[in-house]
């Protein structure tokens, strides 16, 4: 039997072909008459005191850029308000949304809906919450102490959690895994809440936003991924970036149902949105609206996108027809809802509103004539810096400290690998909150080495098996430490797999504590396991201490033994920041031991452990290399003390124990095993000689792989690591820089 | 057959000093006379001229590295004899063609080094599986230049500097020579138990060494207490130092003190600056009323030497001049012959350029006497340190209205109080009072003063 190809004819030198369709849901969205005469008054009066007090609140950041007020560029939504407005109009507080650059408009319809949840009163649009939610985001977008994160994140870093505002994002695209993550929390917490992730058409292109619909749909998360079509990415037009315009067609491929609608039209919206959040209330999984909607002025700034030349006058005149602030007051005259005069008060009272909030961080410039600044006591304080890069690790305070070096409780044999699942199921067991994830970490009997060994059997649905997308469940987990209601570990199977995540790891995760104001804290771990020696070749062997001790936000853990992991670990597990905990393939297999029946100690930040004292000179290692540092220290006959750093991070150093080391050696010889340009001991080499250069006899001397990545090949991965052979080497280096030959 | 060139001693007593410029680079031709590089001392910059004709084979030392008198600073060659284009094989050449007797201050063991700097080399060619980044900070491959720059590591700096150890003979046994750790353990052992002691103890320094420099103005520094920062004595500031210590231990003075009426004066000067011409100052006149009380008492125009009294046939004199940090004292000569607008704008111009650190060596030397003004400063009265090996320092303060006795009767008058501070090995209090009194005779008659 032959089936018929729907569209083909048959014919019988062709193969045979069958058109496919997908599962999902996509229709386009468009109110009738009748919709408008149906909607709510309530609705469409807190609709209309929304987009009014949003558009003037914009006009404002507008005018006092002009004035050269607003540091950095203020990303205007100026005709895009009917989008946000109608698609969070009906959220509730423990709802979220985050968004991307241009993101005021979706930051203030939220804050809006959390203060004033019963609607707005067209009559008495301003309330004091309401002026001083307008005062405090006006302030966070001039940089000013009062804002919301403190003049930290301004016009692009927008948070109130309280308001469920995640926090608007700088990286077109960023915010989605973070969305997601926050999803997962919402729908493992038992809730029916849901989050919206907002982007541009621009933005839709970018891979976080793609890996995270799959994520989202694989695992069936209550996210909405709101796509604000607005035909240009600063000057590059829709068409010339892809194929189909219509971007809500990506739910066919994701399999999410996704909904077309005109977002100038707010109730059009509200009504897309309602559906879709029906979906996902209900389980059904994320969810695609794409509204779209024109931006009146061009990427930032007061002029219009034809004063470019990337677009027509006679486009933008079109657009401006459809402002979402007339067509919502015309439906509402229309019903007889509202006159002409009730338009221009709410109007007037959404302007004076920002008169008042603007006269409260501004004063009459006394150097220029005329002109205005800001409230010189409102700026933050310059000491304020760095405060809140980390946490101040006080969380620790109550827990159990050992020292594995020092302690004589009786010990048991365990091979380091077992240590690692050993420690995570002790405390998956006593800490419902931890959840794992990571590639194929819940097969192959605790993944690939053997790490999370049990676990899923023990915690099946809180061992996450991902797809591969390092981005999206790096910041998966990334939304979920934010949320803070779980504890994510986020596994890379390699280090060097970091790359492609690197802007969930750094620019979100690393940052996000600080960027939004210092306070609301990014507790996650990362696992990942230098395998330099497994012949894994070139993309596979880093050691990411460097990277990551270089970067804001993190801590880093790197245990040279299982009773040291188990410490480290615990510790990692109960802090307020993302502790990266790096592992070696050559120690999993060691024959290792640990504190008999102790999986609950930490080892606190701050704390190296001296494997070796001498006078001779000190070698800093961590990890493996510690002991191969041993090895040479041996071989040598140097008086060498030998320092495992286990914390590595610029906070948790342990300064004190290489201070007096190097007081009493006057020689530093740093040894890591990996290639030498990202590597560790560049950063610390600095630091040291900075610190202690009146107590240096020679150059910080350094043991490191070679330049290149250490390739497939045998004799050539060896040949670009570090291993004892090395470290003898930079022992000897430090003898001849330490003279005294005859 | 090639010819080391070394530091020369610009200025005696001057232990260190730098190339602050190249005058000719490796390739040019030389005569002799003609200006081979600039050398800064602390006091000056220098010019210096070839002594040896030929070819600048090599430079040994970069500019603004200071170095020892006496350490090679270049070699000069027949033109035949091209360069050689690393240092290593250089430096020897020219310690052969230059034979051992004119061994210079610098290290000894300029070879030992050497051999360090091959060590490393060997060492990672020998080992076969050395990964190419293993041994991060591999020693540099050129050798050591003999007495070029010395290298001290930072620890030894900060232990020489707080046990007040003298580096200057230390043998350094690091890479490159650099001074480290066990080169000074046994000095710093004898600076622990006789802290006055400064005798090298690794290697003596060779015996053609210049004039040791004096012990350091302080005594051997203890750490510094709490709250102090130390900030590493500048050249300028150590001589200083160490000259006018080992003068007031060493040079009896003794002090007289003059009033004298400035009224004359101070109109006479208001008159010639009115003149549009030239502008003069006190301070000027005072140098030429200085330079007219040696025509009244020729005798006192002589300065102490071991060998001798030194009489001086010109009236060579010292302009104390400040600087931001520190003091230079150009030599005016032949001050006796200058009429007082030549005189004022020669000091001036000598000032300036002594602020800038560019006078010559020989505007430095010499001379018989000196004039130290703080009058503009509002001083009233004080007396100054001698500069050797002058005889004499005027230490001359403002001029102010006080009262003064005329014909019993009480007036106001301009009155500048100024104080001699003599030598007495060379001038006796007699001759002293007398030369004193001439001073002040030209200085109330400021007439004589331009006549
Ligand atoms: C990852 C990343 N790439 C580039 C940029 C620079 N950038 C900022 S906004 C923008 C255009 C974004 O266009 P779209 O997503 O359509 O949003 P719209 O500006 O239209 O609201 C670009 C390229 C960025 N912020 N982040
Ligand atoms: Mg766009």
């Amino acid at each position: 039997m032959i089936e018929i190809g729907c569209n083909q004819p048959y014919s019988d030198d062709m193969p045979q072909r069958r058109r496919l369709d997908t599962t999902a849901e996509w229709v386009e969205l468009t109110t009738t008459a009748a919709d408008w005469k149906k909607a709510e008054p309530a609705l469409l009066a807190t609709m209309l005191g929304q987009l009014h007090l949003i558009r003037a609140f914009e006009e404002r950041v507008l005018d006092l850029a002009g004035e050269g007020l607003v540091h950095g560029p203020a990303h205007s939504s100026i005709g895009q308000e009917g989008g946000a407005v109608g698609s969070i109009v009906a959220l509730r507080s423990s709802d979220a949304v985050n968004g991307s650059h241009r993101g005021h408009h979706q930051f203030l319809a939220k804050a809006l809906a959390h203060v004033a949840q019963s609607g707005l009163q067209l009559d008495a649009l301003v309330t004091s919450d309401i002026q001083t939610v307008l005062q405090k985001t006006l302030a966070e977008i001039l940089g000013l102490a009062q804002g919301y994160c403190r003049g930290r994140g301004g016009s692009m870093h927008l948070q109130w959690f309280e308001a469920g505002a995640l926090g608007t994002n700088a990286i077109v695209g960023g915010g989605a895994p973070m969305a997601t993550g926050n999803a997962w929390a919402q729908k493992r917490a038992g809730t029916t809440d849901l989050t919206i992730n907002y982007f541009g058409d621009g933005a839709a292109q970018i891979g976080s936003v793609l890996e995270s619909m799959n994520l989202a749909a694989a695992w069936k998360l209550p996210v909405c991924f709101f796509i604000e079509n607005n035909r240009y990415a600063v000057a590059t037009r829709i068409e010339e970036s892809v194929a189909d315009t219509r971007l809500s067609v990506r739910g066919q491929g994701f399999g999410i149902p996704s909904w077309r609608v005109d977002g100038m039209d707010p109730l059009a919206v509200h009504l897309a949105m309602e559906e879709a959040a029906a979906v996902m209330r209900s389980g059904g999984g994320p969810t695609i609206v794409e509204a779209e909607v024109y931006r009146f002025f061009h990427q930032n700034g007061p002029y219009p996108g034809s004063a470019f030349g990337y677009r027509t006058k006679e486009e933008e005149a079109e657009w401006k027809k459809r402002d979402p602030l007339d067509r919502v007051a015309r439906e509402m005259q229309k019903r007889g809802l509202i006159d002409e005069a009730g338009v221009e008060s709410v109007r007037a009272q959404a302007i004076a509103a920002m008169d008042a909030a603007t006269a409260e961080l501004l004063e009459a410039d006394p150097e220029k004539q005329g002109r205005r600044r800001i409230r010189p006591e409102l700026w933050p304080d310059p000491e304020f810096v760095d405060v809140g890069v980390r946490g101040d690790a006080s969380e620790l305070a109550s827990l159990r400290v050992l020292e594995p070096s020092v302690s004589d409780a009786a010990r048991e044999p365990m091979k380091f690998v077992d240590a690692v699942a050993g420690v995570m199921e002790r405390r998956m067991g006593e800490d419902e909150r931890i959840v794992i994830m990571g590639e194929d970490i819940h097969r192959l009997k605790g993944g690939t080495n053997g790490a999370t060994k049990g676990l899923a059997d023990s915690f099946p649905d809180r061992v996450l098996g991902t797809p591969i997308s390092e981005n999206a469940f790096m910041g998966l987990g990334g939304g979920l430490a934010l949320d803070g209601r779980y504890r994510p570990v986020v596994e890379f199977m390699y280090p060097d797999f970091m790359w492609v995540a690197a802007d969930q790891v750094f620019n979100q995760v690393g940052k996000a504590r600080h960027m939004f104001g210092g306070d609301n804290p990014v507790p996650l771990v990362l696992r990942t396991k230098v395998a330099m020696g497994s012949g894994y070749g070139s993309q596979h062997l880093m050691d990411p201490a460097g990277v990551f001790a270089t970067s804001p936000g993190w801590r880093i853990v790197a245990p040279s033994s299982a009773a040291d992991y188990v410490g480290l670990m615990n510790a990692a597990l109960a802090l307020q920041d993302p502790v990266l905990v790096i592992e070696h393939v050559d120690l999993y297999n060691e024959k290792d031991e640990v504190i008999a029946g102790d999986f609950d100690y930490i080892i606190p930040p701050g704390t190296a452990a001296v494997r070796r004292e001498g006078s001779e000179m000190t070698v800093i290692s961590y990890l493996s290399m510690v002991r191969h540092c041993a090895e040479a220290i041996e071989q040598t006959g140097a008086d060498a003390e030998l320092i495992d750093l286990r914390w590595l991070d610029r906070a948790s150093l342990d300064w004190e124990t290489i201070e007096r080391s190097v007081k009493k050696t006057n020689a530093v010889l740093i040894v890591e095993q990996g290639a030498r340009g990202t590597s560790y001991g560049a950063w610390l080499a600095d630091e040291i000689q900075r610190r202690l250069f009146d107590w240096l006899d020679q150059p910080v001397q350094r043991v490191t792989g070679a330049e290149s990545s250490p390739s497939i090949s045998r004799i050539l991965e060896r040949a670009a690591i570090a291993r004892t052979e090395e470290v003898v080497e930079g022992i000897e280096t430090v003898r001849r820089n330490a003279g005294g030959a005859a | 057959m090639s010819t080391t060139i070394r530091m020369p001693e610009v200025l005696a007593n001057v232990t260190e000093a730098a190339v602050q410029k190249w005058l000719v680079a490796p390739g040019d031709a030389v005569e002799v006379g003609q200006p081979f590089a600039e050398i800064e001392t602390e006091k000056a910059v220098v010019e210096f001229a070839a002594e040896t004709a030929g070819t600048v084979l090599e430079l040994l030392v970069g500019e603004g590295d200071s170095i020892d008198v006496g350490a090679p600073i270049a070699i000069v060659g027949e033109a035949g004899e091209v360069a050689l284009p690393v240092s290593p094989a250089a430096a020897p050449a020219a310690e052969e063609s230059d034979g051992a007797a004119q061994a210079a201050p610098s290290d000894p063991e300029s070879g030992s080094p050497v051999e360090e700097v091959a060590a490393p080399a060997v060492d990672a060619a020998a080992t076969a599986s050395s990964a190419a980044g293993a041994l991060t900070e591999s020693t540099p491959a050129s050798a050591p230049h003999d007495g070029g720059r010395r290298f001290v590591s930072p620890l030894v700096r900060r232990l020489a500097r707080e046990h007040g150890i003298d580096l200057a003979g230390v043998a350094g046994s690091g890479p490159d020579g650099r001074i480290v750790r066990r080169d000074i353990t046994a000095l710093l052992e004898g600076a622990a138990a006789a802290p006055a002691a400064s005798v090298p103890a690794a290697a003596p320094a060779p015996a053609a060494a210049p004039a040791a420099p004096a012990a350091p103005a302080t005594a051997p520094a203890s750490p510094a207490p709490e709250g102090v920062e130390v900030i590493p004595h500048s050249r300028m500031r150590a001589t200083i130092a160490r000259r006018l210590t080992e003068s007031k231990s060493s040079v009896p003075h003794f002090y007289l003190t003059a009033d004298c009426r400035v009224d004359a004066l101070l109109d006479m000067r208001t008159q010639i600056n009115a003149g549009g011409k030239v502008k003069v100052s006190v301070n000027d006149l005072v140098v030429k009323a200085v330079a007219g009380a040696f025509a009244d008492v020729p005798e006192a125009n002589r300065t102490w030497g071991d060998d001798g009294m030194h009489v001086h046939a010109s009236v060579d004199i010292g302009i104390a001049v400040s600087l931001d940090d520190g003091l230079v004292v150009p030599v005016v000569r032949g001050v006796e012959g200058l009429s007082v607008s030549a005189l004022g704008a020669r000091i001036a111009e000598l000032a300036g350029r002594g602020r800038e650190g560019r006078l010559k060596l020989d505007e430095l030397e010499g001379g018989s006497f000196t004039v130290s003004n703080l009058g503009m400063f509002g001083t009233q009265a004080f007396s100054a340190i001698i500069n050797p090996p002058h005889a004499g320092i005027l230490a001359v303060g403002a001029a102010s209205a006080r009262p003064v006795v005329v014909d019993g009767a009480l007036e106001v008058g301009q009155v500048m109080t100024v104080t001699l501070s003599a030598d007495h090995r060379a001038w006796d209090g007699a001759l002293a009072a007398r030369w004193l009194a001439a001073f002040v005779a030209r200085i109330e008659n400021p007439l004589s003063i331009l006549a």
